[in-house]
């Protein structure tokens, strides 16, 4: 995959045949638009995508840091943020603030402080793992703190900053997501309905390219800049040596610098609070998709997190309490034999059962053969012997071939 | 071309000596004597043949191996779902008794109070209470007997009169009355849900209805009409046997609490705000042991589920409260509730049992500080909450539990672990079920309140009664093959949209498995086998789901044309730019010797 990736960059330019294909592909999924409006809004996830390695990238990681500290300010638990920093500035060599990382050069505020989770790091942050955790197929060792958990009640925000271009935008210097790769894993996540609603928000040169394949209800998309336009850093620290942040994470930062999680500012607040003179791009925003008005959603829905309560009228009482006390007891006798029974049986049941197929089918023929030669070697016991008596067995041969030769 | 050849070959041969040299006409540059050689056509050819003769090899060993899907059970399985509901198969039976076997029979016209019972069902259930998935009110059948020392039944295939007359009740003890109605047979192996009406009841004033812990519930009372009774009859074989005795809006339909591999983990937290003020533990396994086991075997088919406890240290909550001096708390109001879960400070989701898939339901007790002991959440309307406790759908629930003294043991430097006392934790477990209950959608009060007035609803020590169990059994069956439905229509459209996306064989496998549990759970629902539909729905929506959530779909799933041209074209461009034009060129050439020839032969016949 990764050659197909060297290769895409190598043949950039567009074929209208691949654009035919594409939306022959859209126009079979959009017809299966969900039903799924009626549901409420339940749960909040944060995505949050640093694509770019090295030390004079440090201000991706920044961006990022910031917006993960943002969404956990305004609610958004740890366990439903997927933080991916692709690589690690806390801890390059030339930060000269080892293990702490600034988006302002008065450097008031570490963004890399306590509990900060991150959970893909470095090499993992690849185009492959991002689409996995947006579609939700990963293997099955994949523990629940990488997988994004979404039903069709989540509201999702996908940030993403880093090094981009004419619809597409750079992992790792090694591999591009493609607008449509993108598009088509936020198809397969509404068709499987993995969200309810999605905000994307990229910060990279010509962000708003990258939405342009975008077909699925529900999708609300903002960049930072047009097409043909680059996206600035905001300012350099002369002490860390590099820029620290960008300038429209920046402008997004000071928004919500003054919010707190009770606010209810509209998502059109924030739009509309980018200045194109002082971001020195275009910040464009795609609503199309996306149905309700941006003045009545608060931007709490996707950067801040809600939970649904409902009080619990009333306990469950079955039984008087001081019989339930001594058929507690009667019980606990009974069924301690039975309850170990029932534990050993939910280990037994976390194993994978796809596991045991995979191993069927890869045996061929072949290497069953050679699996029962190695056994038989293994089993022999004196090796020392098997050698001598094949010496010894290749002296008739040596004579006969002596003999025949004479 | 072949036709061409033969043309020439019934010509006279070629080593036929030439015309004479005499010939005028004759121009080297447009016309020649002898055949053309095929000798260089055929080697140009036979490179472009083997060249061409590889493509099949190429196509084959390029091949992408799809497991064939059975998309056009998918798609009936889906239209199935759509067009023809489930039918869950209902048997209600009401028996008539009088309270006094000795008193003279009952006056009554069966016929025309099962016609009265059955409109009112269906209105019932046409008004939408009923109607949502799951329900049975579209197939039920109604018997109605009269035990009044005669015997008048009415289609009855299930009670043997006189079984009730034969156990002794005793309508002041709801229990033994349900533990006698059970033990009398009513339904006799079936699963029929029966109403006992006992006429003219003494020692009750006005009607007393008490629905039991299993499939059965008993009117007592005097003095009323036929009208009445059918109201009263329809209203529980509606609202409490097929309906699970919610109301709408309780809980969204489509929110069960069940994870989509059928599995559910029960996370257990005891949190101490601040440990520096008291420490709290309690005995985990005895509770998991005696309340949790029951209710865990109840539930099987619904979900497999697994529980675990952690005791938990330093988690202050999020937002504050505020002192009142008339209640003597710390007030909590419910409209904060949002933001009493501190995720940053609870590590709640620290389970390794559970799957990618499975759901985990927290439930938390919150041990508070001294700085806000007791603690006490308020109710919209002023009141303080009985049960201190609050549920979130699909996440789980949490109760705040006030230490007995808000005193703190701070005199003592060493701190000291107190043990929840057993009456404490019983407690704490009976809010516990409750909550439980509230995330299936079930009310857990004693009393419901119907149209016609309260029935009071026995609790079973299982936490969840048979007839409860029936609903959730039904609903989920519904949901789950709805889900797999979608699921698997799902992953039809994203395979036939992506021609070149390999399809392992386990998926196939597992599709077929899918399409068969849910095949199996639609039998066992029409036959009326709640449970076994139940697992093999559960099963179905498991299966698909594995399916569409292959790890191996995700590899080609952006591999587009272009990638396809960039890949091969590299190893057929440089040969095919030889080969086609060196073809095609001696194929002309070839023509245009042969055209010469022909013309020379023309010219010969005419001068001949």
């Amino acid at each position: 995959m990764m050659m197909g990736f060297k290769i895409y960059s190598l043949f950039s330019f567009k074929m209208s045949i691949f654009l035919f294909f594409f939306l022959n592909n859209a126009i079979a999924y959009s017809s299966h638009s969900s039903s799924a409006d009626t549901t409420m809004h339940t749960n909040n996830w944060a995505v949050l995508v640093c694509t770019s390695r090295f030390w004079f990238n440090y201000r991706h990681m920044a961006n990022t840091l910031s917006l993960y500290r943002t969404v956990k300010r305004l609610g958004i638990p740890d366990e439903r943020i997927i933080l991916m920093l692709a690589d690690d500035m806390a801890c390059n060599a030339r930060n000269k603030y080892p293990a702490q990382v600034f988006n302002n050069e008065n450097h008031r505020l570490n963004l890399y402080g306590d509990n900060v989770e991150v959970d893909y790091r470095g090499y993992e942050v690849t185009v492959e793992n991002f689409l996995r955790v947006l579609t939700g197929r990963h293997e099955t060792a994949v523990p629940r703190s990488k997988r994004l958990l979404s039903d069709e009640g989540s509201h999702i925000l996908l940030y993403m900053t880093g090094h981009g271009g004419d619809e597409f935008l750079k992992f790792q210097d090694s591999e591009e997501l493609q607008s449509h790769d993108l598009a088509d894993a936020v198809k397969q996540m509404k068709e499987k309905r993995r969200f309810k609603e999605l905000l994307i928000m990229v910060d990279t040169c010509q962000a708003a390219t990258l939405f342009n394949q975008l077909h699925s209800p529900g999708v609300l998309a903002i960049g930072s800049s047009m097409k043909g336009e680059n996206s600035y850093s905001h300012h350099l620290d002369s002490d860390v040596g590099v820029s620290v942040v960008d300038r429209f994470t920046f402008y997004t930062l000071a928004f919500f610098e003054r919010l707190n999680m009770y606010d209810n500012a509209s998502l059109s607040s924030l739009f509309t609070s980018y200045d194109p003179n002082t971001l020195m791009s275009t910040a464009y925003y795609r609503t199309d998709l996306y149905r309700r008005h941006l003045d009545e959603v608060p931007v709490t829905n996707f950067f801040g997190s809600v939970m649904e309560t409902i009080h619990t009228d009333s306990a469950y009482r079955a039984v008087p309490r001081k019989m339930s006390k001594r058929a507690g007891i009667n019980m606990a006798v009974e069924k301690s034999v039975q309850h170990d029974d029932r534990r050993t049986l939910i280990d037994s049941n976390v194993q994978d059962p796809t596991s045991h197929i995979k191993t069927k089918d890869q045996n061929c023929p072949f290497t069953r053969t050679m699996n029962t030669f190695f056994d038989k070697v293994e089993r022999i016991e004196h090796p020392d012997s098997l050698v001598n008596y094949g010496l010894i067995l290749m002296l008739p041969l040596l004579m006969v071939s002596v003999w025949l030769s004479s | 071309m072949a036709e061409e050849i033969t043309e020439s070959s019934n010509d006279p041969p070629p080593e036929t000596p030439p015309t004479p040299p005499s010939e005028p006409e004759f121009d080297s540059k447009t016309m020649r004597r002898t055949k053309p050689g095929l000798k260089r056509l055929f080697l140009t050819f036979t490179v472009l043949v083997s060249f061409l003769l590889g493509f099949p090899f190429l196509f084959k060993s390029v091949e992408i191996y799809r497991s064939p899907l059975p998309f056009h059970d998918i798609d009936s399985l889906s239209n199935d779902v759509v067009s023809n509901p489930f039918l869950f198969p209902c048997h209600f039976q009401a028996i008539l008794v009088p309270s006094d076997p000795k008193s003279s029979s009952i006056d009554l016209n069966l016929d025309e109070l099962e016609l009265s019972i059955r409109s009112k069902i269906t209105k019932l259930a046409s008004k939408g209470i009923a109607s949502q998935c799951g329900a049975c009110t579209n197939n039920f059948t109604l018997s109605l007997t009269l035990d009044d020392g005669g015997c008048t039944q009415s289609s009855s295939k299930f009670y043997k009169c006189g079984a009730i007359r034969a156990v002794d009740l005793d309508f002041g003890d709801d229990e033994s009355v349900d533990e006698a109605l059970e033990s009398a047979g009513l339904d006799s192996g079936g699963k029929v849900y029966s109403v006992v009406v006992v006429v003219n009841g003494d020692g009750v004033e006005g009607v007393k209805v008490v629905v039991g812990k299993y499939r059965h519930a008993w009117i007592v009372g005097r003095d009323w009409g036929v009208e009445e009774v059918a109201e009263r009859l329809a209203e529980i074989f509606v609202r409490v046997f097929v309906n699970g005795g919610r109301e709408e809006g309780l809980i969204h339909g489509e929110f069960m609490p069940v994870g989509a591999d059928g599995r559910i983990v029960l996370s257990f937290n005891l949190l101490n705000a601040d440990p520096s003020d008291w420490t709290y533990d309690w005995d985990f396994r005895k509770i998991d042991e005696t309340l949790l086991a029951p209710m865990i075997d109840a539930l099987g088919p619904i979900a497999n589920i697994s529980v675990e406890s952690q005791v938990l240290y330093h988690t202050p909550k999020f937002s504050v409260s505020s002192w009142d001096e008339k209640l003597g708390g710390y007030i909590f109001s419910t409209k904060d509730l949002p933001f009493f879960v501190n995720s940053n400070e609870w590590h709640l989701d620290t389970s390794i049992a559970a799957g990618g898939r499975s759901k985990i339901l927290q439930f938390v007790v919150y041990v508070p500080s001294a700085k806000e002991c007791p603690l006490l959440l308020q109710l919209p309307n002023g009141e303080i909450s009985k049960t201190n406790a609050f549920i979130s759908p699909m996440w789980g629930g949490v109760m705040v539990w006030n230490p007995q003294s808000c005193s703190r043991d701070s005199d003592s430097e060493l701190l000291v672990r107190h043990i929840m006392s057993p009456e404490d934790l019983q407690k704490v477990f009976e809010v516990f079920v409750g909550q439980f209950r509230q995330l299936f959608g079930l009310k857990s009060g004693s009393l419901h309140v119907g149209a016609m007035g309260t029935y009071s609803l026995l609790a079973s020590e299982k936490g969840f009664t048979e007839w409860e169990l029936d609903v959730l059994s039904r609903q989920h069956t519904c949901f789950n093959i709805h889900s797999s439905a979608t699921t698997l229509g799902s992953l039809s459209k994203l395979v036939q949209s992506l021609p070149r996306m390999i399809i392992m064989d386990e998926i196939g496998k597992q599709v077929k498995f899918s399409l068969e549990a849910a095949k199996l759970a639609r039998v066992n629902a029409s036959l009326g086998f709640y449970d076994a539909s139940a697992v093999s729905s559960r099963q179905a929506r498991s299966l698909a789901e594995d399916a569409f959530f292959h790890p191996s779909i995700m590899s080609v799933s952006y591999y587009s044309f272009e990638h396809c041209f960039a890949v091969y074209s590299p190893f057929f461009l440089p040969v095919s730019m030889l080969v086609l034009p060196a073809a095609l060129r001696e194929w002309r050439r070839y023509k245009q010797e042969k055209a010469k020839y022909l013309l020379w032969k023309a010219k010969e016949k005419v001068a001949s």
